[in-house]
């Protein structure tokens, strides 16, 4: 598959009357978008506000971060399965708006979103605070459940990076990168003497508003199955979870995975990225059992050398690492494991809840357990006291001046186990 | 906790899901359960059913409770 990625450099969002990218900035006509969002009947009211890099602006509780795309050239549409038909996606030419994000926000769906602070510490956990962000304080109407709930959030964010994208259709790309994959066999024929890499991209699958959509499959229900790594460009994988924020593998993660994105870079040069094997982390023993095997045994078809495994999530999922882990290398494939650590506050404790010493090669997004210290913003978006029942929080966390106490693992994207952070160890 | 309460001198059963973060932990005597959720229940079960349910998986932890170990021992 061959994807041409067409970037489209964002420097300012502005609400208008007006929908359209010029000149680098994004215009967004408010009404039009809001009566698109509102045809969701589960969505009582939605907001916009516009949030720059530097400002002294809070973002609480943060659900899902999205980046628009649209479809220029080649078969099926961005997000498939979910805003375009289930066509295959990842050929052809796709058009980014770089350098901004939707962001969704509104009443607190679970209990595991997260915060975005676009300044002060806060804002050197998360990748967010770097961009232009469209946020739209989503207020679901009264009484539903909270499934409904989190199936409209994350419907109008999709809608909503969908609308955007497309505005970019007939502009001119600023950049433009091409990412190119090779046949099963092909790709043997062409790199004979390059190790054959694949990455293993573990789902949060727990279910109760844990989930993760492939072309619009609840991946929970899904046994592992293999994607062309260009097909997640497009928007094959989506996420409709609430999972702890620090850790969750947000829409705009897998748009950008930056595993695929270094294998492909490295395909043909040192390696032979052969492809990406999707599996699930799933709450019954049997399925975490069945999939790691599969996962395995998907691995030995390719016949893979080396193996990249990331996880999302923490706790039981570790189990679902450690399973994957243990059997690619007992069938001879080199793994390692990219995850994050749940080591207490002063970091003293067992990292991960399994282990094993065939995981002897690990990277880490950090210690999720750490506490830090938010200072006040002028300006909070969205629900503050959330702060006081999100995982990483705690009654209290949220202070009287407006400042927020607790663990890093509240913050969006701060100890991505895709490896999108900055935070490691050696 | 397991450990520990086991340290003191009393006799732990470790009902659970995941028996493998059991095993790692260093439990003695493990009972898988249901799921991560629901580890003594099944919402797709009738209400009848599920004290059946529950009422074996008890059962199953009281008799691995009589059972001398030499090992970390799973009671499927």
């Amino acid at each position: 598959m061959r994807l041409e990625l067409g970037e489209i450099h964002i420097s300012d969002i502005k609400l208008g009357d007006c929908s359209k990218v010029e000149n680098g900035t994004l215009y967004v006509n408010v009404e039009e978008l809001r009566a698109l969002l509102l045809e969701d009947e589960d969505l009582a009211s939605v907001d916009f506000e516009v949030v720059h890099p530097g400002e002294s602006v809070r973002i609480i509780p943060v659900k899902d971060v999205i980046e628009p795309r649209v479809k220029v050239e080649g078969s099926g549409g961005v997000f498939p399965g979910m805003i375009s038909k289930v066509t295959t996606v990842g050929s052809g030419k796709t058009h980014v708006l770089k350098g901004c994000a939707v962001v969704t926000t509104g009443k607190v769906v679970g209990f595991q979103e997260g915060i975005i602070d676009m300044t002060g510490p806060g804002a050197e956990y998360t990748p967010f605070s770097k961009l232009n962000n469209l946020v739209m304080i989503c207020e679901p109407k009264e009484g539903i459940k909270q499934h409904q709930h989190e199936h409209a959030i994350r419907m109008a964010g999709l809608k909503a990076a969908a609308y955007l994208g497309a505005l970019g259709k007939d502009v001119t790309p600023d950049e433009t990168k091409v990412y190119e994959t090779s046949g099963v066999m092909s790709g043997k024929e062409k790199y004979p003497d390059l190790p054959r890499v694949g990455y293993v991209l573990m789902l949060q699958s727990q279910g109760l508003l844990h989930d993760t959509y492939v072309y619009g499959v609840d991946m929970k229900k899904s046994m592992p199955t293999i994607l062309n790594p260009t097909e997640t460009m497009d928007g094959a994988i989506l996420s409709g979870n609430c999972v702890s924020a620090c850790d969750k593998n947000t829409t705009y993660h897998h748009l950008n995975n930056p595993v695929i994105h270094d294998l492909l870079e490295q395909h043909g040069k040192t390696l032979n990225f052969v492809g990406v094997i999707i599996t699930n982390e799933n709450v019954y023993l049997a399925d975490k059992e069945r999939s790691s095997d599969w996962s395995t045994k998907l691995a030995q078809f390719l016949e893979l050398d080396g193996a990249l495994v990331s996880q999302e999530g923490f706790g039981n999922p570790d189990t679902d690492l450690i399973m994957n882990c243990k059997k690619l290398e007992a069938a001879g494939i080199k793994t390692v494991i990219i995850t994050d650590e749940y080591a207490g506050r002063d970091g003293a404790s067992q990292s991960l809840a399994d282990a094993d010493p065939a995981a002897d090669a690990v990277v880490t997004g950090g210690n999720a357990n750490m506490v830090i210290h938010l200072p006040k913003m002028d300006k909070v978006i969205g629900h503050p006291e959330a702060a006081n029942i999100i995982a990483g929080g705690f009654d209290g966390a949220l202070e009287a001046d407006g400042s927020i106490t607790a663990e890093l693992q509240v913050i969006t994207g701060a100890t991505n186990e895709m490896g999108f952070n900055k935070l490691s160890a050696r | 906790m397991v450990k520990e309460i086991e340290r003191a001198g009393v006799t732990v059963v470790h009902m659970c899901t995941v028996t493998p973060i059991s095993m790692t932990v260093g439990a003695n005597r493990i009972v898988p359960t249901i799921a991560i959720p629901h580890p003594l229940g099944n919402p797709a079960l009738t209400h009848e059913e599920e004290f059946e349910l529950r009422y074996k998986l008890v059962e199953k932890a009281l008799k691995a409770f009589e059972t001398p170990v030499d090992d970390q021992t799973i009671f499927d």
